[in-house]
């Protein structure tokens, strides 16, 4: 089997003192328990700043975000 | 490796703590706060809530880090699979394992929750690829960090709660 993920697969990628992007299969979900309509891939925010959560806005430059 | 496990007990029913097990979902404290109080030592009081109160949050906790039984052994033998979630370690029979053969793709949709002032709560089998490059594959369940402080990046670690994580902010 090649390593490659194929569009049944959802990776999670951890970008770099960025947001996590994930892609594949998958249903997101507010607190309240409503889905948000996403198409197939989602820059999700891992800085805590951004003004667009659960989503990124690139607030994590700014504050200089590392991890 | 040992897994530490504490327990909790209010004469009727015991609750167990493994906190290796714990991915830190929030779904104790959010629901009952008089009995899973993170911020307070020891961190659960048995007295805060009536025990069935006390199991149906038990019972919700996504992981095993949560379990209960009763302290009467001999009432834990009529106690069905619907009733309890400890159940699957004393009684594994009840939950054959389901753990996916390699290279069989489950059709079923990685569920992702957004967790109020907390992590990303993932449930299902799906690939986490590090900022390094390296790929984990998991099955089952994690949470990932959204408030920018854990210290073991990029999954939770609890910091959230003491770093006051809002969501509106």
């Amino acid at each position: 089997m090649d390593n490659k993920t194929d569009n049944k697969t959802t990776e999670f990628r951890v970008i770099e003192n960025g947001p996590l992007h994930v892609k594949g299969n998958f249903v997101l979900q507010n607190p309240d328990g409503t889905q948000i309509n996403v198409e197939k891939e989602a820059w999700l925010c891992r800085c805590g700043n951004s003004k667009n959560k659960p989503f990124c806005d690139g607030s994590h430059r700014p504050v200089g975000f590392r991890g | 490796m040992e897994q530490i496990e504490k327990k909790y007990s209010n004469g009727e029913i015991t609750v167990y703590w493994k906190p290796r097990a714990c991915i830190h979902s929030s779904v104790c404290y959010t629901r009952l706060l008089e009995v899973f109080n993170p911020r307070k030592r020891p961190w659960v009081n048995m007295q805060g809530a009536p025990t069935q109160k006390i199991i149906d949050v038990v019972n919700k906790c996504p992981t095993d880090a949560l379990t209960w039984k009763r302290d009467d052994e001999k009432k834990n033998e009529t106690i069905g699979p619907r009733d309890t979630n400890h159940i699957k370690n004393r009684r594994p029979d009840y939950f054959p394992r389901s753990d996916t053969p390699a290279g069989v793709v489950p059709a079923k949709p990685v569920s992702i929750r957004i967790m109020k002032n907390g992590p990303l709560l993932v449930e299902g089998s799906f690939i986490v690829t590090t900022s390094s490059g390296s790929r984990i594959k998991m099955a089952n369940m994690t949470s990932f960090c959204r408030c920018g402080r854990s210290g073991s990046m990029p999954f939770c670690d609890g910091s959230h709660r003491t770093e006051g994580f809002k969501d509106s902010q």
